[in-house]
């Protein structure tokens, strides 16, 4: 179990990496972004991306499920209270193959109570050739190990 | 039709209205987020209080569906380059009933891309208390209105 204070700034984590089928990204399409160019291939080669690309959230829910496989995010992490940055800087498109890099930015102890802390992440995803797709920063609140007493 | 000059700063848009399935959210979880209180409520070592509450990403899908659903589906949508701040303020819970509130805080054309226009949106999804149980706020592409039409 990671505690807040095995997190060290400036430090790296890289996951496993998970391939995305044109289904999955239809699937989670229809469920949650029905926009053309994430849904159907035919209207998509007429948009502005010239084919069948994932939502943005879909590759931010990869990102998850990611983190979560490979051990980045675990029973240390209790909550995230959002994230800032979001950036999606390259289509993900079907059968791409991506992976998580997650470097630890910054950590602040918590003034109200001694046993957590928050934690800023900045989390890339990255395709098979190595370019980044999508990149932002995760907020985790964290446990400590050995909370000081109050 | 609504294009990207029919947007006005200050505009409130209310819509959207979706029930949390328990199934719906468990099987986003499983395939997403698999962390112990995300799946069950059942009492173990993993998840002591036994919680079960929605992943912070399957509320942002439900917002991406209520969005698309009401909003996009009558533009031109043409992405997004991001989303620059979003918090989750109050856990999700199977049978919520979620609903939207977006402000148009800014709006300005492209320069490189005069058929696109950019707005900046602040996005609340309400439960059926009306309390936000997560927020966003982000920039949108949208189609601007053809010159032939304008003109008519």
């Amino acid at each position: 179990m990671i505690f807040y204070e095995d997190l060290e700034v400036g430090a790296t984590k890289t996951s496993g990496s998970r391939p995305v089928s044109a289904d999955e990204i239809i699937e989670f399409a229809r469920k949650f972004d029905p926009q053309p160019f994430h849904l159907d291939p035919v209207a998509a080669e007429r948009s502005v991306f010239g084919g069948l690309v994932a939502s943005g959230f879909h590759t931010a829910a990869v990102m998850m499920s990611l983190s979560v496989k490979h051990g980045i995010v675990d029973r240390g992490f209790l909550f995230s209270p959002g994230f800032d940055d979001m950036r999606w800087l390259k289509p993900v498109r079907p059968g791409d193959l991506l992976h998580v890099k997650s470097t630890c930015l910054e950590k602040t102890p918590s003034r109200s109570r001694p046993d957590i802390g928050s934690v800023r992440f900045k989390t890339e995803v990255l395709n098979q050739l190595g370019d980044v797709v999508m990149s932002v920063i995760n907020i985790g609140i964290i446990k400590l190990r050995d909370p000081k007493p109050a | 039709m609504r294009y990207w000059e029919d947007f006005s700063v200050g505009e409130v848009l209310e819509y959207g209205s979706y029930e949390v399935e328990i199934e719906e959210m468990v099987a986003f979880a499983r395939q997403y987020d698999p962390q112990p209180f995300h799946l069950s409520d059942a009492i173990t070592p993993d998840n002591p209080d036994g919680l079960l509450v929605a992943s912070g990403w399957y509320t942002v899908g439900l917002m991406m569906r209520m969005l698309a659903d009401n909003i996009l589906s009558h533009t031109v949508s043409q992405g997004a380059p991001g989303m620059d701040r979003l918090r989750w303020t109050k856990p999700v819970k199977a049978g919520d009933r979620l609903h939207m509130r977006t402000t148009i805080l800014e709006k300005r054309a492209s320069r490189s891309r005069p058929a696109i226009g950019f707005l900046t949106n602040r996005h609340e999804v309400l439960d059926q208390d009306n309390a936000i149980v997560m927020w966003c706020e982000g920039v949108g592409m949208f189609g601007r209105r053809p010159a032939q039409e304008a003109a008519s």
